[in-house]
C-alpha cells in the first residue's frame, strides 16, 4: 500500500495524534494555544526593531525588510521545525511502535501536520502585519495572499518527503540528528530567506549554485504571494511543485526501504 | 468470534551491524560495504528458528522457556509488530497484545485522551471507544483520575488503565506477556477473572509466563522454547512437567507438584480397571479450560473406556479446596440415576448451571465405581481448576446475592 493511502486510511487516528501533540505541547502553560500566535508576533517584533534601527539590509523589492524577512522565514520555520522533530519522532514513539501494531508512517505525518498547524496559526500575524504596513503606506497590501494554501502545497510535499526520509534514517543512524541540524543551517543561508536572489551582489558562479537550491523556488513562490503581492512565473511554480513531488516520492521510497526494520532498531 | 494463528517454518533473526558502537552510524553505512567483505559478518542472533504452530479459534496456548528463549519475539510476530525473517505468520481476527501495559501512554495528556488514542491504535473507531469509556474507567478503578494527565498516575493506575483499554477492544486474539505479574494481588485477580471470561467467549489466547501454575490452569497446550527452538509441544501439563524437570536439572529434590503427581498417578488412582477413566475435562463456555469464572456455567466431561462390561456402576465427582477441605460431591446414584449397563466406551458430563464457588484452586476426584463402593477407577485429584472472580470472596461459597436496605446511607458511585 502506498504511503498516501495508508495515511488516508488512518486519518482519524492521525487527527487525534496531532491534537495530542498540540495539547501536550501547551499543557500546563498559562497562555496555551496563544503561544502559537505569540511566538511569531514576538519574532516579528524583534526583527522590526533590529532591522529598522540597527541594520538596514537593502534588496530590490525587499522593503520593509522585517516583513520581507518574516514572510520568507515563516514557511522555513515550518519546514525546519518539522524536519528537526522528524529525527526523534519514531524514537519517541518507540514504545507505541514496539507494543502496538500500528503503521509507522503515521508518526512522521503527525509531525508534519502539527507543524503545519503552528504555521497556519502564525498566518494571522502575517496578515495583520501586512495590513498595518499597508495602512502606514510602507508597502502595498498583497491581495494575492489568499493563494497561500496553493503556495503551501509544494512546502507540505517537500516537508513530508524530507520528514519521512529523516525519520526513518534517524532510527538507524543516530548521527542524523546532528547532521540534520547542520544541513538545515546550510540550507537556511543557501535559500533566499534573508536575501533575495535578484539583489545579490555575488560572483555569478555562486549565484548559479544558489539558484540550484531546490528550496529557492518554494521560498519565492510563497513570498511572492504573501509579501510581494504577485504570482510567480509559471516555471517557478512548476519547479516548486516538481521539487515537492520528487521529495515526497524519494522520502516515501527511503521510508519504505527501512520500514520493516524500524521496530527492531527503535 | 474467530481468531487463529498459524506459524509455518518461522525464523526470526536479529542483526546488529555495529559491533563497538551500540547505534549504527552513518560512517558505518558509507564504508561498511567495502569493509564488510573483509571484516567479520554482522552479528546475528537467531531469536526463533523453525517454528510451526497452529492455534485454533478459542484455544489457549502458553509459551514457556527460560529468558531469551524467544517467547516475546513469538508474541511480537503474532502481533504483527515484527515480521519473520523467513516462513509465514498468519493471524485471523483482531489482535491485541498485552505487552508492557500502558507503554504507549503520553504522560502529558489525560487518561481519557490516552485511552482514545490507544483504542484507535488498536483499531477501534472514535465512537466505539467513547461508548466503552465508562466500562474502561470502571475496570481500571481510577475514578476521576481519568481526566488527569497520565504523568501523575501511580504505576498501578497506569497498568490498570492499559489493561482495561486492551481488553475493551474485544479482540479475537489476545497475546499476553507476563502482564499478570505486574499489578497488585487484587488487580491480578480481576485480570485473571476477565481473561477467564474472555476465554469463555471463545477468544483465542497466547500466554507467555514464568508462572507455571498459571500456565497449567490457563492453557490447553503449551510450547516449550529454548534458544529459539521448540523443545516440546503438547498438552500444557506434560510440557510444563518437562520444563520443570529441565529447570531442576533432572535432580530428584524438586518440589512435589500436582501437575506431575497427577501424571505419575501413583497412590492417586486405584480400582479394578474394568472401567477406566480416559480423561476429565472442565469446559467453560465453548472451550476446555481450567480457569472458570465464578458464577458462570461449566461442565465436567468424563471420558471412559470399558474393558469389562458392568451392570452396577456409579459416576461420581468430589470437589476439594486446595487445602483439602471437602467442598462438595455428587454422583449419579445420589442423583437417582439407576444403572443398567455399561458396555461401550462413552462419556458422561456433569453440568453446573452456575458454579458458585469462591475464587481459588480446587481439586477434583473423579471416579467410576460399583454401588457398594468397589472402585473400577478412582482418580484422586484428576483435575485441578482455578475459579476466578473480580472480588476475593472468602470461604468456598460465592452465591449471587444483593443487599436490600432501609436506613443506611451509602456513598453513591
Amino acid at each position: 500500500m502506498t504511503v498516501q493511502r495508508l495515511l488516508w486510511r488512518h486519518r482519524a487516528l492521525i487527527a487525534v495524534l496531532v491534537r495530542r501533540e498540540l495539547d501536550a505541547r501547551y499543557r500546563a502553560s498559562f497562555l496555551g494555544f496563544f503561544w502559537s500566535l505569540l511566538n511569531p508576533l514576538l519574532l516579528l517584533a524583534v526583527y522590526t526593531v533590529v532591522f529598522t534601527y540597527i541594520f538596514h539590509p537593502r534588496f530590490p523589492g525587499g522593503d520593509p525588510y522585517p516583513l520581507f524577512l518574516f514572510s520568507g522565514l515563516l514557511p522555513w520555520l515550518f519546514f525546519s521545525g518539522a524536519v528537526l522533530d522528524a529525527s526523534i519522532t519514531l524514537v519517541d514513539n518507540g514504545p507505541l511502535l514496539a507494543k502496538v501494531m500500528c503503521p509507522p508512517e503515521i508518526f512522521p505525518a503527525v509531525t508534519v501536520l502539527a507543524h503545519l498547524v503552528h504555521h497556519l496559526l502564525a498566518l494571522p500575524v502575517l496578515l495583520a502585519a501586512m495590513a498595518v504596513a499597508a495602512l502606514a503606506g510602507a508597502h502595498p497590501f498583497p491581495w494575492t495572499m489568499w493563494l497561500v494554501p496553493l503556495a503551501l502545497v509544494p512546502w507540505i510535499l517537500t516537508t513530508g518527503g524530507t520528514v519521512l526520509a529523516v525519520s526513518a534514517l534517524s532510527v538507524h543512524y543516530r548521527d542524523m540528528r546532528d547532521l540534520v541540524g547542520h544541513l538545515l543551517n546550510l540550507f537556511f543561508f543557501a535559500s533566499p530567506i534573508i536575501y533575495s536572489l535578484d539583489g545579490l551582489q555575488v560572483p555569478s558562479l555562486l549565484r548559479r549554485v544558489l539558484a540550484l537550491n531546490p528550496l529557492a523556488s518554494l521560498v519565492t513562490v510563497y513570498r511572492d504571494v504573501v509579501f510581494t503581492g504577485e504570482i510567480s512565473s509559471f516555471e517557478t511554480w512548476l519547479t516548486a511543485l516538481a521539487v515537492g513531488v520528487i521529495s515526497w516520492w524519494l522520502g516515501a521510497r527511503v521510508f519504505a526501504h527501512y520500514r520493516e526494520t524500524l521496530v527492531e532498531a527503535v | 468470534m474467530r481468531g487463529a494463528i498459524r506459524f509455518a517454518g518461522v525464523r526470526k533473526v536479529y542483526r546488529w551491524r555495529g559491533r563497538r558502537t551500540r547505534h549504527e552510524t552513518l560512517k558505518g553505512a558509507l564504508f561498511h560495504r567495502r569493509l564488510a567483505r573483509r571484516a567479520a559478518a554482522p552479528e546475528e542472533h537467531v531469536a526463533l528458528d523453525d517454528i510451526d504452530l497452529e492455534v485454533g479459534p478459542g484455544e489457549a496456548v502458553a509459551i514457556v522457556g527460560p529468558n531469551g528463549s524467544g517467547k516475546s519475539t513469538f508474541l511480537k510476530l503474532a502481533g504483527g509488530i515484527l515480521r519473520p525473517t523467513s516462513g509465514s505468520v498468519e493471524v485471523e481476527g483482531r489482535v491485541t497484545a498485552l505487552i508492557e501495559l500502558g507503554a504507549g501512554f503520553h504522560p502529558e495528556i489525560t487518561g481519557r485522551e490516552n485511552v482514545l488514542i490507544n483504542g484507535m491504535l488498536l483499531g477501534l473507531g472514535r465512537r466505539e471507544i467513547e461508548e466503552r469509556m465508562p466500562e474502561i474507567v470502571d475496570f481500571a478503578q481510577i475514578g476521576s483520575f481519568i481526566d488527569q494527565p497520565v504523568k501523575i498516575y501511580s504505576s498501578g493506575m497506569y497498568v490498570r488503565l492499559g489493561f482495561a483499554v486492551a481488553v475493551a477492544v474485544d479482540p479475537d486474539v489476545l497475546l499476553i506477556d507476563e502482564v499478570l505479574s505486574v499489578g497488585d494481588e487484587a488487580f491480578t485477580r480481576r485480570c485473571l477473572d476477565r481473561l477467564a471470561r474472555m476465554r469463555q467467549q471463545g477468544v483465542t489466547m497466547v500466554l507467555v509466563s514464568h508462572d507455571l501454575d498459571l500456565v497449567t490452569s490457563f492453557a490447553d497446550r503449551a510450547l516449550y522454547l529454548e534458544r529459539g527452538r521448540v523443545v516440546a509441544e503438547g498438552p500444557a501439563d506434560a510440557v510444563v512437567a518437562r520444563y520443570r524437570s529441565d529447570v531442576a536439572g533432572g535432580s530428584d529434590d524438586r518440589q512435589p507438584d500436582l501437575g506431575r503427581a497427577r501424571m505419575e498417578e501413583e497412590g492417586k488412582r486405584w480400582g479394578t480397571g474394568d472401567v477406566e477413566i480416559v480423561s476429565v475435562e472442565s469446559i467453560s463456555g465453548s472451550a476446555t479450560q481450567r480457569l472458570i469464572p465464578s458464577g458462570s456455567p461449566c461442565r465436567l466431561r468424563i471420558r471412559y473406556r470399558v474393558k469389562q462390561p458392568v451392570e452396577d456402576f456409579v459416576f461420581g465427582i468430589a470437589w476439594h479446596r486446595i487445602d483439602g477441605v471437602l467442598v462438595g460431591g455428587h454422583n449419579t446414584d445420589l442423583d437417582g440415576l439407576v444403572p443398567r449397563k455399561l458396555a461401550a466406551d462413552g462419556e458422561v458430563s456433569c453440568v453446573y448451571d452456575s458454579l458458585q464457588l469462591a475464587p481459588g484452586d480446587y481439586l477434583l476426584d473423579v471416579a467410576v465405581h460399583a454401588r457398594d463402593g468397589l472402585a473400577y477407577d478412582y482418580w484422586r485429584d484428576a483435575v485441578r481448576v482455578r475459579v476466578t472472580s473480580a472480588v476475593e470472596w472468602p470461604g468456598v461459597w460465592a452465591p449471587p446475592h444483593r443487599w436490600e436496605c432501609q436506613g443506611p446511607e451509602w456513598e453513591s458511585e
